[in-house]
């Protein structure tokens, strides 16, 4: 999924204490798993942001709603009725849910809520690591299913640098070493050979190198 | 005289770009400069214009500065992270390097190495901010330097350019003047009408501006540029001048000459000859001069 991380309160007071109404917008998916833009953050950024104007002794309108997903023209209609009652939106969802309801509502002011970090998953509650970076031609299958590209400081794609220390990554001991683990879990599984093979010099032109990506398939497209 | 000086005085300046090799024989580059180095002021050396690799900016800067000539350093902020672009900076201003010219760079999907992953880890304002804190002393993390260039900066301008908003131009010029940039390098200019507002309300005192004279090769150049190329306009009579020409690569060379002509009557006080391969047509243009 996609991890957020809640962005500081004084940051969004100083995106909205000009405003005489607001609606902070929450989405039901990724953020609502990692707990920084699903119903009960927009409660509680709602309840902040009403208390911080009742000490400014000012009268803003704070409404709530959150949608299933914001990154999804279908549902980022359900607003439309209400819209203008408010003067400009806190979207609560990822960068994508935050942008595709600024697309979808060209002359509302939307600010982003959230601070949207990376692909990834919940090691524990309270915990998320980066597992994905959206590569665009994944290489999971050479590599044991760790990912490199992800996980190794260095993106190194044939073998651990110098500073791989006791299965840790040199930049904290605190990181394990990417291909620590590509190596342990290749043993594993008894293909040890995979790592003989040399991985050819990555083309980044599905990854970033190109610019701003899309996928099209032709079979869907109406 | 130096450049910087040539500038301050008001003279007109002719620059010449001279790609570097692919390779390391750097021959030809060094024996086409050298034909021309008396009525050139400075040498422009591009970084791997179009994103295609070849010889680094700096190894071809170098390769005319040991034989006495002056050159203009291009650094891009596509290949290089912040620590690179200025290590490099420290190289050419320890190798005698004076002047240096900053562009973000063309993506490589332009180039020959299309699935090399662009760096961009500063831009051209920020890299230009660096190349003045250098010059003042300090590094970008704020760390003081053991002696500091003495560079004249300079970028790029897309002045003169079609569809571009003259105003907006001017803030960005603006912009890069006051991080540091003292010239500026527009894409060809065919007709000198073009840059006349940007003359107008630059002052050369600060900012300079420097339009590329392109050498155009052929008739099918041109007619590939005004097709493609819809930034750039090239005067349909050049192409008819070039059309009825006998001799279409003379008439090329003399189109090339009287742009600048053109150009320095207009008031301009530099200009940059580019001549994409085919750097020993340089010497019957500058000849003319
Ligand atoms: S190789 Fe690329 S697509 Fe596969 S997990 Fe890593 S970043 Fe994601
Ligand atoms: S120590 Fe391991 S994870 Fe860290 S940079 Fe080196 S190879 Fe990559």
């Amino acid at each position: 999924m996609i991890v957020a991380a809640k962005k500081p309160i004084e940051e969004i007071i100083e995106q909205v204490k000009g405003l005489r109404s607001v609606l902070v917008l929450g989405c039901n998916e990724c953020v609502t798993v990692c707990e920084a833009g699903g119903k009960k953050e927009v409660g509680v950024l709602a309840s902040a942001l009403r208390m911080y104007f009742l000490q400014q002794g000012r009268e803003v309108n704070v409404g709530e709603h959150t949608l299933e997903r914001q990154c999804d023209t279908e549902y980022l209609e359900e607003i439309r009725n209400n819209i203008d009652a408010y003067e400009a939106v806190v979207s609560l969802a990822c960068g994508v849910g935050i942008q595709f309801t600024a697309e979808r509502y060209p002359s509302k002011p939307v600010y982003p809520g959230v601070n949207t970090c990376f692909m990834g998953a919940a090691l524990e509650r309270g915990v998320w690591a980066e597992r994905c970076q959206g590569c665009g031609s994944c290489i999971l299958a050479s590599t044991g299913a760790v990912c490199p590209v992800t996980r190794c400081a260095k993106r190194l794609l044939n073998g651990p640098c110098g500073g791989s220390t006791a299965g840790k990554c040199e930049i904290s001991k605190d990181v394990d070493c990417a291909w620590q683990l590509i190596v342990d879990r290749l043993k594993t599984l008894g293909r040890l050979e995979d790592y003989e093979t040399l991985c050819p010099v990555k083309d980044w032109s599905t990854d970033r190198a190109g610019g701003p990506r899309k996928v099209i398939r032709e079979d869907l497209r109406s | 005289m130096a450049l910087k000086q040539k500038f301050d005085a008001g003279k007109f300046v002719i620059l010449a770009e001279m790609e570097p090799p692919k390779g390391v024989d750097g021959s030809a580059m060094v024996s086409h400069a050298k034909r021309v180095k008396e009525r050139v002021d400075a040498f422009f050396i591009p970084e791997m214009n179009h994103a295609v690799m070849r010889m680094s900016a700096l190894g071809g800067a170098m390769l005319l500065q040991r034989e006495g000539m002056e050159t203009i350093m291009q650094i891009c902020c596509r290949d290089r992270n912040r620590l690179a672009l200025q290590g490099d900076l420290l190289a050419a201003g320890a190798c005698g390097v004076a002047n240096i010219a900053v562009v973000d760079g063309e993506d490589p999907s332009y180039g020959d190495h299309h699935q090399a992953r662009p760096v961009h880890d500063i831009n051209t304002l920020e890299l230009l901010n660096a190349i003045q804190g250098l010059k003042e002393g300090r590094d970008l993390a704020g760390v003081e330097i053991t002696g500091s260039p003495a560079f004249l900066a300079g970028s790029t301008t897309h002045a003169g350019a079609r569809g571009r908003s003259t105003e907006l131009e001017l803030e960005e010029i603006e912009r890069r003047s006051e991080a540091g940039a003292r010239f500026f390098v527009t894409p060809p200019v065919f007709d000198p009408e073009l840059i006349r507002p940007f003359l107008q309300r630059m002052d050369s005192r600060r900012t300079i501006l420097i339009p590329t004279v392109l050498l155009l090769k052929s008739l099918g150049m041109a007619r590939y540029m005004e097709r493609n190329m819809p930034h750039i306009f090239l005067p349909p009579a050049i192409i008819e001048r070039i059309q009825r020409a006998p001799d279409k690569v003379r008439e090329c060379v003399r189109i090339a000459i009287e742009l600048v002509s053109a150009l320095k009557a207009q008031g301009v006080k530099a200009v940059m000859l580019s001549t994409l391969g085919w750097e020993h047509k340089l010497a019957d243009i500058v000849e003319a001069l």
